[in-house]
Parts: structure tokens; sequence; C-alpha cells
């Protein structure tokens, strides 16, 4: 009975720190700063346990009762404590309060079940054993638990599923007391079932943390997410709103099912309807296979190749139900052959040359994708480039990041190439710019494949006429050994992200 | 860090924790978000890390020097016009420049099993990496040798161009102060004025410096007479401390800086080099030189060209152990054959030469300094914060020089794993006792020393690594302390014997790949006018 007694001090002790822990540790996170966030949710948490305290003189009756009720509110409370910050940083911008106010009832509750406990253990020692034996084991609870935290919980549960066991292990507390003190809880079948019941929500809860998580991660999309998946490369992200399917990498938008034609047609066609001989073409990136189903609207095409570093988009694009009526299942096609590798290294490996060539990176947002955005990188592609061939490059956007644009184009004459410049609007992406670029004059084609939904032959010239907003400006190439484009890119995107 | 992007950290950080994996913590630092103390205990627990010291020469040099090594056996007899001693870069450019002359018929001996000296590289699964010189600077327009091998392996193109791939990626360099990595070599986070204006003060003069044209690269270039020649030959006469104090410098972080030169071209300290040499590493080349030019594997890469051009006229596992004049010709004892030639190219250290021709005096002396590199090899990239992975990676305060990625130079998207090159020049103790300690020290005490380095900005590298290997030199390069231009001047015609000529950069006084070339050049040339051409 004693030795019971105790370790129930000692679990609820390391209980109460593992919150304050992780209350700590996830602002930390979120707001950055560690030793600011650590001291206020500490010097809360300290206070509020005073207040616990000092509240703890009105209760008068039923304090078993009592105890056994917090215990429960305190499993529930501290165990979503993380999970419930978490979501209100990703959804609300009232983090701050939330996480002042968590921590401050977790603190009051916390701060009420030593008294209270040594009011219930007052009849059965005397008073300097309970005062010894109970703050003997409040301190060795709070070891363990300061110890447990970084060594065990946080590497392998993480701090939504620590807290939730947690939380788990306040409850299972609480059904036991209903055992130890039986004699002096009325009631004892409600709260035995009020605690089972909060077990089972918490089991719950650690079961399904990483669903629930999921769903804090909705928060960062403005519409539902239907496809979550890491891939060795990159985090794809799939969201759906009535019929617009909504593809993000990283965080980044790739297309919006409503309007992706604008872009993909623009990608392709203007180069490759000038080019009415052409039968093999190579595709860079663009594992989505949108732009292969535009190359295969021309029927002279025989052969495509399409270079993606990442087999999990390549494979999804193939095989997703959702995903392949957009690319109208061009990954499956006969004339078209996936490869999964990396475009630059596949280059310098492989011979053979291509009538023409898409390019189609995530923009360079840093130095690893900007080298495929290199003088180097260019070279190595016009000795993959038919004579008479053209490529055409996405080359971000000419409005909002004007000087990255001309960059690009100014990167592919350094390697020797013509360019012809040119842009289109894209309602989910704003104005967007694209590059072809050969050896040979380009002129605009007087024929387009059928099926088009945006270009037309009369429309196409006009593509090339670049409002004052988007005209040159001067912009050094992009080199492997100097990356300006990518110190261009993060200027001028800064200047527009809020 | 604005709320958009802490959204965005956020979201990584939720796979991050909801995978309750071991490596759970790992997507934390890879943001470089958050630095919180508490994070520190939340690493998997450690892993055995395999390796060993990789350097092998050591032991045939000591069994030389101990003479354990019969100086003649039954071995074969070779003939050559000329014999060269060591397969450095001053070795291979010796018999490269033979080449250039006409001069076909000669051999090189090499004492380890693969030629190169400090220029060597080694290659596992992951990546081919250095172990030693690990880069070059542009040369400039003048440095024909340099630029004639750049053409030769297809770096330097026919209008003058040098190859983007070959040319360092962006970002080249960065510095771990404060907590977090800044972008470039300076540590000037948060530096208060009157430090900057003494580095601006230092700036203007190494402008002047370059402006007078006494500091050139190779040194044979520079001019010796002249009066700012003679102006800046008076530096050489103090150490770089002296004149740094001298001349008012106080800057904790304008001296750290510059010690990191001189450790990291010389292997010397502040108190231990020639004013005149570290001037030199400021001065000796332009100001914007767009370069360096490196490879995977550092200079190795030259060393192999070179290797392959040599063929079966370089034999390895052959070190010299006796010069024996025979009439007017020489002969070239090693275990593996008997070398008959009329010249002798001595392009290994000059420290060895008295062992091997017994009766010569070194007219000089050379002090060497003793390095260690290691190379690391990782199964994923530990946590850190700042700007992002650069080529050169330093350590502000740290005694190493910091770490070089070799898989820097590679054009593919990253990769988990990855080979970091560690550098340690040893400067702290006199060069002796450095070497006796190298001697001694398990490597168990490299191991923990270096990834305790590397914690302070990468917390979980010991995690990371997989395997750590350390190469100790012992006589890794010539230091070139006060007197280095007298001791220059009087090894210039130096002949240790009729019909041996010496190449090395200890002759130059201090090792870098362009003087190594330059004198085993010379040397060719001499001794082509020496025996009458090809």
């Amino acid at each position: 009975m004693n030795a019971a007694l105790f370790a129930t001090v000692c679990l609820i002790a390391a209980c109460g720190l593992i919150y304050e822990l992780v209350a700590g540790a996830l602002a930390s996170y979120v707001l950055g700063d560690s030793v600011t966030q650590f001291s206020t949710v500490i010097g809360t948490y300290l206070f509020a346990m005073g207040i616990g305290s000092w509240l703890s003189r009105f209760i008068v009756r039923g304090v078993v009762t009592r105890f056994v009720m917090i215990e429960l509110v305190v499993g529930i409370v501290g165990g979503f404590s993380a999970l419930l910050l978490f979501l209100t940083f990703t959804w609300t911008s009232a983090f701050r309060p939330v996480l002042y106010g968590v921590v401050t009832l977790i603190g009051i509750l916390v701060g009420l079940e030593i008294p209270l406990l040594m009011r219930i253990l007052r009849d059965r020692f005397s008073f300097k054993d309970v005062v010894a034996n109970v703050l003997t084991f409040d301190y060795v609870g709070a070891l363990g638990a300061s110890l447990l935290f970084p060594l065990f919980l946080v590497p392998r549960l993480g701090l939504v599923r620590s807290a939730l066991a947690f939380g788990l292990v306040n409850v299972l507390v609480a059904f036991w007391s209903t055992h130890l003190f039986r004699d002096e809880l009325p009631n004892r079948r409600w709260w035995q079932g009020a605690s089972l019941l909060s077990a089972l929500v918490l089991a719950i809860g650690l079961w399904k943390g990483q669903a629930i998580t999921t769903l804090a991660e909705e928060g960062l999309y403005a519409d539902p997410v239907i496809l979550a998946r890491d891939t060795r490369y990159q985090r794809i992200v799939l969201t759906s709103w009535k019929d617009d399917l909504r593809l993000y990498l990283n965080g980044h938008l790739q297309f919006a099912s409503r309007d992706e034609y604008r872009y993909h047609e623009a990608l392709v066609h203007p180069g490759l309807a000038a080019l009415p001989r052409a039968q093999r073409v190579l595709v860079l990136g663009g594992g989505d296979g949108l732009a292969v189903r535009e190359i295969l609207k021309h029927p002279g095409v025989q052969e495509v190749t399409l270079v993606d570093l990442d087999e999990g988009m390549t494979s999804l694009f193939a095989t997703h139900e959702r995903l392949t009526p957009l690319n109208d299942g061009a990954l499956r096609d006969p004339r078209v052959r996936v490869i999964n590798a990396d475009a630059f290294v596949w280059l310098d490996q492989h011979e053979g040359r291509f009538d023409f060539i898409v390019i189609d990176f995530p923009d360079p947002s840093n130095y690893h994708v900007g080298k495929l955005y290199t003088s180097a990188f260019y070279r190595l592609v016009r000795q993959h480039l038919a004579d008479d061939g053209f490529l055409a490059v996405q080359a971000t956007s000419p409005l909002f990041a004007r000087q990255s644009y001309w960059s690009i184009v100014a990167t592919l004459q350094g390697a020797g190439l013509r360019t012809f410049p040119y842009h289109v609007y894209v309602p989910s992406f704003g104005e967007w710019g694209f590059v072809i670029a050969g050896t040979v004059p380009y002129q605009p084609p007087h024929t387009l494949p059928d099926g088009l939904r945006y270009l037309t032959v009369e429309g196409v010239p006009a593509l090339f006429d670049f409002p004052a907003d988007m005209q040159p400006v001067p912009a050094e190439p992009n080199r492997l050994n100097d990356q300006v484009l990518v110190r261009y890119y993060e200027r001028e995107w800064a200047a527009i992200n809020r | 860090m604005g709320d958009a992007s802490r959204r965005a950290f956020l979201r990584q950080l939720l796979a991050a924790l909801a995978v309750a994996s071991p490596a759970g913590a790992v997507g934390l630092g890879g943001t470089g978000a958050s630095g919180a103390p508490a994070l520190h205990g939340l690493t998997r627990k450690g892993r055995a890390i395999t390796g060993g010291f990789a350097d092998t020469d050591q032991a045939v040099g000591h069994a030389l020097r101990d003479g354990r090594i019969p100086a003649i056996g039954a071995v074969a007899t070779r003939r050559a016009r000329v014999a060269i001693v060591g397969g450095g870069v001053s070795g291979l450019s010796a018999g490269w420049h033979l080449d250039a002359l006409g001069l076909r018929d000669w051999l090189l001996l090499e004492l380890a099993p693969e030629a190169g000296g400090n220029a060597r590289g080694g290659r596992n699964a992951v990546s081919a990496y250095p172990w030693g010189a690990h880069y070059l600077p542009l040369p400039a327009p003048d440095a024909v040798h340099v630029r004639a091998l750049l053409r030769e392996v297809g770096v330097l193109h026919a209008d003058g161009r040098f190859d983007e791939r070959t040319l360092c990626h962006a970002p080249q360099e960065r510095i771990f102060q404060h907590g977090t990595w800044h972008e470039g070599l300076e540590p000037l986070d948060a530096a208060p004025a009157w430090e900057l204006a003494e580095w601006e003060r230092f700036d203007a003069q190494v402008a002047a410096w370059r402006e007078s044209g006494a500091f050139r690269v190779p040194l044979a270039g520079a001019p010796f007479g002249g009066s700012a020649a003679r102006e800046t030959h008076a530096l050489d006469a103090i150490t770089a401390d002296v004149w740094l104090r001298a001349n008012g410098y106080r800057s904790p972080t304008l001296r750290w800086w510059l010690e990191y030169g001189t450790r990291d071209d010389y292997g010397a300290s502040l108190t231990q080099v020639s004013a005149w040499a570290a001037a030199h590493y400021f001065a000796g080349r332009p100001a914007d030189e767009g370069g360096p030019l490196t490879w995977p594997e550092g200079n190795a890469f030259l060393v192999r060209h070179l290797t392959r051009r040599a063929g079966d006229r370089l034999m390895h596992s052959a070190p010299t152990v006796r010069l024996e004049r025979v009439g007017t010709r020489w002969r070239v004892h090693t275990p593996r054959a008997v070398v008959e030639c009329d010249a002798v190219i001595w392009a290994a250290p000059l420290f060895v030469l008295p062992r091997v021709l017994p009766g010569v005096a070194l007219p000089v002396t050379t002090e060497y300094a003793p390095w260690v590199v290691a190379n690391l090899t990782l199964d994923r990239r530990p946590r850190e914060r700042g700007a992002p992975p650069a080529w050169d990676n330093v350590l502000y305060g740290s005694a190493s020089l910091g770490y070089v990625s070799a898989t820097h130079q590679s054009v593919a998207q990253p990769r988990d794993a990855t080979v970091w090159t560690w550098y340690h020049a040893v400067v702290d103790r006199p060069a002796r006792d450095a070497r006796a300690w190298l001697e001694q020290r398990p490597w168990s005490g490299w191991r923990d020393e270096i990834l305790a380095d590397l914690a302070r900005a990468h917390p979980d590298v010991a995690e990371c690594v997989t395997r750590l290997d350390v190469w100790r030199w012992g006589h890794a390069m010539a230091r070139p302390v006060p007197g280095l231009l007298a001791r220059t001047a009087s090894l210039d015609e130096w002949r240790p014997a009729p019909g041996v000529l010496v190449a090395n950069a200890d002759v130059s006084g201090f090792s870098i790949f362009e003087e190594a070339q330059w004198q085993g050049v010379r040397a060719a040339e001499r001794a082509a006018r020496l025996i009458g051409g090809g």
C-alpha cells in the first residue's frame, strides 16, 4: 500500500514535468529563441502551480473525488496539449495566448495534486513522514521525467505522442486511485468508467497520432489534403477543392488542375509545333506527365524520354486514379520512356540527340536546383540537341522575379544558344516566363495540334511581346562557380512574399 | 524568421515528430530553424565508427631512416638518361617537362605504392576524396606551365575559359561563428567598428603589396631587385606576428583570419611564419580570381593525369636507398631495381638526401610542418543552422582548418551520403615534438578530437559518421620561416653533386602546386642542358 502510494506521487510528478517540458520545447520549435520560451513557460507554470496550491484550501470536502477528477482532467488536457498547440499554431494566430493558457491550466491542476494527496495521506502517516516522503518522490519523479524526456521520449515518440503517453499515465493514476482510496470515494463505478473512457480517448490519440498531425498540415494548405506522401526527395501533397486539384512539392504549388493547361500548352507547343519534323523529344523534370501529355498531341512524335529524379512522383502520376486523368495516362503511353535519374548526371552519361527538349525544373530557389540553371548545364543540354532543334525552359516569372528571368535568358546565351523569350498568364501562378533556345532562328508555328484549350496560331507570336514592366533588365549569367540566379531569385521573391 | 516559413518548418516538424522513428529528431535540425539547448539531447544513440590510420609511407620512411632497407640487393639493372627520385608533384612535373623537351628516356622512382606525394587522394563507394592538397588557384596569365598542364587535362579551353565544372561551385566557403554558419570566410559577424577599420587598413596594405609586383607565383618570376622588392624583402627578417604588432594590428578576428591563411597554405602560425611569406599568401595572386579549381579527389586529379603520362616509367614502391657515383654516371639503388643514369633529379624532400648520398651537406635547414588530414564518410547530413553547406567549411576559433566536402563538386542533386576532409596543421608545438606526438597518439584520440571539433557546428555529427580515416603527415611541407628568401637564394644554384639536381617545393621553401611544378620543370631543363637534350 505505501509503495503504491508513493509510486503514485512519483508518476504524477513526472507527468507534471513532462507537460512543462513539452510546452517549452514546442514553443521553442515554432517560435525559436528557446531561452525565452523555456523561461516564460517554466515561470508561468510554476506560478500557476502556486495558484493551484493556494486554491487547494478551498476544497474542503470530497478530497479523494477531487483528486481523481483532477487526474483525469490533467491527463486529458496535458495529454492533448502538444497536439492542441501544433494545431493552434498552424490554424490560428493566437498561439501565444493559447500556449500560456494551457500552461496555466495544467500548472493550476498540477499545483492542486500534491496538497490534495498530502491531505489524503495525512491520516495514514505522521505529518513529518508525509511531507518527507511525498516531496522525496515528487523530486525523484521529476528527475526521471527530465532524463526520460530528451533521451527517450522526444527521439522515440515525438512531442505529440510523449504528451499523450503521459496523459495516459495520469488517467491510469486516476483509475488506480479509485482502487487505492475505494473506501473514501463515492460513485466509485462512475469514476472508473470515466477513467477508462479517458484512457480510450488518449489511446486513440496515440494510435492515430500521425493522422492527426497531418490534419494539422491541412491548415497549411488552402484546400483539403487528399494525398500526402514523402518520397526520397520531397514531400508531395495533393489538395482538392471541387474540381480543382493542386499539387505542392515541399509546400510549393506546382500546378492547379483548373489552369495548368495554360502553363503546359505554352511550355510545349510554341517550340514543338515550330518543328514539324520532330520525332524524338526529351523532358527533363516534369514528373507529373502534363508536359508529356501536350507533347503526345503531336502525331509526328515517336519517342518521348522523361528524366525525373523522383520515382515516387512519376509512379504516382502513372498510377493514381485521381492523377492519371490529368495527364491522360501519358506516362503509360508506349511512346513514353520514364527514367528516374538525376538530369545532370543522366545527360553526362548518355549519348543521343533530341529534336525538342523540355526543361521543367522547380524554380532556382537554392544552390542545388540552381545547378540545373547554369551555363554548364545548358552547354551539356546543347550537346543533346539536334542541330535544328529547340529547347524550351520554364524560367520563373518575368514579372515577380524579373532579373531572375533575364538571368536565365543570359545564361542560355552564355552557353552559346540563341534565345526567344516569351510569357503567358496562368491565373494560379500569375505572369509566367519561358525561353525557347537553339542554334538556329525560331519562327512561330503556322499550325498547332488539335485539342488545345488556350493557344491559337494567331496568339503564339503575341506571347513573345513583353510589356514595359517585364522587359529585359541587366542580369549576369548563372554559373556553377557563381550562382547569381539563386541570389536574384531569393531577393526578388523575398520582396513579394509576406 | 517570418511566420510563413515557420509554418513550413512546422510542417516538416510534425512529420518528423509524428514518425516515432529513431531518426525522428533529424528533421529538426535539418531546417536550421531552432537552436534550443534542449535539442542537444534529442539525438539517437552514438554508433560505432570504423577507421584507422591510412598513412603508409611513414613505415617505409622510418625503415629507410633506420637503415632497415637493404641497400643493395640482387635486383635487375635498368638504364635511363635521367632518374627522377620522388613521385610528388615536382618529380612528376620534371618527367612531364622532360617529355616536352623531347627527352623521353627517364625513370621515376617513388617510395610509396602510389605517386602523388602530398597531392594524393583516395576513393570509396561514396566519393573520391583528397589526402592532402585539394585545390589550385586560377593561374595568372604568365604561369605558363600551370596553364599548359590545365590545357592538357581539358580544364583550360582554347578560348581562355576555365571549365565551369572544375571551378569551385557556389557557395564556396562559409564560416561558423556565434552559433551559426555565415557565408564567406571572414569572421565579421557583429564585428565592432575598430576591428572593421583594421580589416580595411589591411586590405589597403595587401593592395599596395600586390601593386608593387614583388609577390609572384611561382616565386622565381618575382623581381629580386628594385626598391619595391628590397622593401618587401625586409619583411622576411621578421615573423608575421612581429610585423602585425609593429603595425598596430590588434583585431582578434583579423589575426585569426590571417593565421587561418598561414596555417592553411604554410602549416605555420603567425609566430612561426615569415612576414614576407604571409604577405605573399595574400598579395601573390590577383584580387578577384574567380576560382579556385578543384576536384572531388583534390589535386590527385592532376597527379593521376601525370601518372598516366608517365606510364611504365613510373616505378612505385621503390624507395631510393642510395645514390652511387660510377664514373661520370649515377646508380640509383632501390629494393626493386638499380637504375643507371646520366643525371639524377632529386624530387623527394631535401632532408632525405643526406641519408642516401653520404657526405652531402645541405646548405640550409628546413623546418617541416606536421599535418593531420582525416576523411570522414557520412551516411546522412548532420544538423546545422545558418548559411547553406559550402565547399570549404571553416570553424572560427578552431585549431583545425575545418572541412572540405568531397561531394560539393558533384553536379547531381544532393544525396544523403558524403565525404568530408578535415584538415589540421599542427602549429601549437615545436615540429619535432609534434611528430613524436603524432606517432604516439592513438586513432581514437583523433576520432574524438575531430568529432568534438565538428560537433560545435553539427551537434549530431557523431551519429552521421560511419568511417573516419586519418593520415598523419610528419613532414607535410617546408615551413616558410623568416630567412626564406636568403634560403631560397642559397639553394637556387646548389648542386649536391655533379649530375644531381634538386627539384622539390622544399627548394622554394613553401609547398604549393605552382612552386612544386616550377621546381620540377626547372630541374628538367637543367638536366636536359646537362646531358645534351633529347
